[in-house]
């Protein structure tokens, strides 16, 4: 199993507010998804490496995450490749397939549109697990309920990003009990035969949590969750001189963004 | 034992006996606030599991796509929630799922839940209306007019008003679920996963098409890899559905069904 979890650190990722980092991860989002054109998504990828590089977090560390990438980067390049509809034909490989609407060239576009797709993926599976790995998950929560999320919804974000280790292993305990009794292997087999097998891990994992559901329920009523009562929290955030920085460069870059795509600039 | 009242409004219950206790708060339409963490931990983890790729763009369909499909049966109307929270923890923490909206992309697996919920404890009107809004969503988009695209949403959606709509049908299946029948709840469970998971990939195909602005030359070709991955879906999601019904009764754990008999 892979995922991101909190790394300790004393470095001006790690220090700015959860709002500031919630924000700038809003703001990295949706310029990914506004541009197509590679060299805009590459510029916004420089920018996260050097967020990546102020954290001072290896990439190593969410090796879990990028072990998928290279073939998920490969089948999304190919199928851009083909399918893309450019108009810059560099070479013919085939006749035109019109059922698959594929015209029979490579094209330039298709090229460009595909590399900017790998790219996207790529800023996407990186910025996101920065903001985990930098920010405790009290502040998490914290920085939730200041942005006006409702504290019952933050709590039950903050408590399955709390139990997702205990789950996965319980679902690496199933898993090997499972192999003991002669079920196929989990890594190997045809899709069909993977999705089969995560049935039967899937039904004893799901009943297993809900039952733990009923203690943290007892658990949580007797510390009167849902007392009608102003909550406090043992820690409070405030903004620093650098959260007022990033914050006014996230806003400038949105502007830009968004202005270069209404110019029709960014797009291939 | 008498334990004290508050006096505050009881907002979880609304039977005219109600306890007005806070105990109510710590619920979400009826489900345990505790049940819908787990059921986002679930959901978390399922998203981690990529199982099939998306032609044309970045991204992976993951093992998520099935625990939503069953979430409706599982936590009612809450399951928006449950699916909501563990969606959006997921694009951070797995973002090779298909984010195709950024942070929005927890939408689709929210309505999905909220649909197979809603319609699963009789709140069919609410269903209808619902799924009716995310088939408009999509025919509204001027691209949907190009030709076959009428095809994208027909295989599931058109079973999905079926069971919302079809008074003797939709009872059939809420009934036979209920009543854990062991040879008709498989079809039951099968049909109430395909009104869930309907409503998901309605929601996803028309989000797609307005931020991609996609054409029928996407569409029309790709159309049946499609189908066979929504009828994957639906059959895993019927699999597991019947079971994870079965052994919440047996083992007599917390879930909507314990909600709507109360």
């Amino acid at each position: 199993m892979i995922g991101a979890t909190f790394v300790q650190k004393d470095t001006p990722i790690h220090s700015l507010d959860g709002r500031t980092k919630l924000l700038a991860l809003m703001v990295i989002f949706t310029l990914v998804l506004v541009f197509t054109d590679p060299i805009y998504v590459l510029g916004l990828l420089a920018l996260v490496m050097l967020a990546w590089g102020a954290a001072k977090i290896p990439l190593s560390s969410i090796k879990g995450i990028l072990q998928f990438f290279g073939w998920i980067a490969l089948i999304i390049l190919l199928l851009n490749l083909f399918f893309y509809p450019g108009e810059t034909n560099l070479f013919r490989i085939s006749g035109p397939v019109a059922v698959i609407g594929f015209s029979g060239y490579i094209t330039l576009e298709g090229i460009l549109f595909g590399v900017a797709m790998v790219l996207r993926l790529l800023v996407i599976m990186i910025v996101a697990p920065l903001l985990v790995m930098t920010t405790p998950l009290p502040d998490l929560m914290l920085a939730l309920v200041k942005i006006k999320v409702p504290y019952r919804f933050a709590f039950i974000m903050t408590t399955a990003l709390s139990l997702l280790p205990a789950i996965q292993n319980r679902a690496s305990i199933i898993s090997q009990a499972q192999l003991c009794r002669g079920v196929s292997d989990f890594e190997g087999g045809k899709i069909w035969d993977k999705l089969r097998v995560m049935a039967n891990m899937m039904i004893p994992l799901i009943l297993g949590t809900f039952r733990d559901s009923q203690t943290l329920d007892v658990a949580m009523s007797s510390r009167a969750f849902g007392a009608p009562i102003k909550r406090t929290f043992f820690m409070e955030s405030h903004f620093h001189s650098f959260d007022y920085v990033v914050i006014a460069f996230s806003c400038l870059l949105m502007v830009t963004g968004i202005v270069l795509r209404v110019l029709h600039l960014g797009v291939i | 034992m008498n334990t004290p009242e508050t006096p505050i409004t009881n907002t979880g219950d609304k039977r005219p006996n109600a306890p007005r206790t806070w105990k109510n708060r710590s619920r979400i339409w009826g489900i345990p606030v505790a049940t819908l963490a787990i059921w986002a931990a679930l959901f978390l983890v399922a998203c981690a599991l990529p199982a099939l790729p998306v032609p044309g763009m970045s991204g992976m369909i993951t093992i998520g796509a099935i625990m939503s499909a069953i979430s409706g049966m599982v936590l009612g109307p809450a399951a928006a929630i449950g699916n909501a929270a563990g969606g959006l923890i997921s694009i951070l923490l797995f973002p090779y799922g298909f984010n195709v909206a950024g942070v929005f992309s927890f939408i689709p697996a929210m309505i999905g839940g909220l649909v197979g919920g809603l319609l699963f404890t009789n709140k069919w009107a609410w269903a209808g209306i619902i799924e009716l809004l995310v088939i408009g969503s999509w025919f509204v988009n001027p691209k949907a007019w190009q030709p076959m695209m009428w095809i994208v949403p027909l295989p599931f959606s058109v079973v999905a008003l079926l069971v919302i709509f079809v008074g003797p049908l939709r009872n059939w299946v809420r009934r036979k679920i209920l009543e854990l029948d062991k040879v008709w709840m498989w079809p039951a469970v099968a049909l109430m996963v395909i009104v869930t998971h309907s409503a998901e990939f309605l929601t996803t195909n028309s989000m797609t098409n307005w931020i991609m602005n996609l054409s029928w030359q996407y569409w029309v070709p790709t159309w049946l890899y499609w189908v066979g991955v929504d009828a994957v879906i639906i059959v895993i999601g019927t699999f597991i559905g019947v079971g994870i019904m079965t052994g919440l009764r047996k083992a007599r754990l917390t879930h909507i069904v314990d909600v709507m008999e109360k």
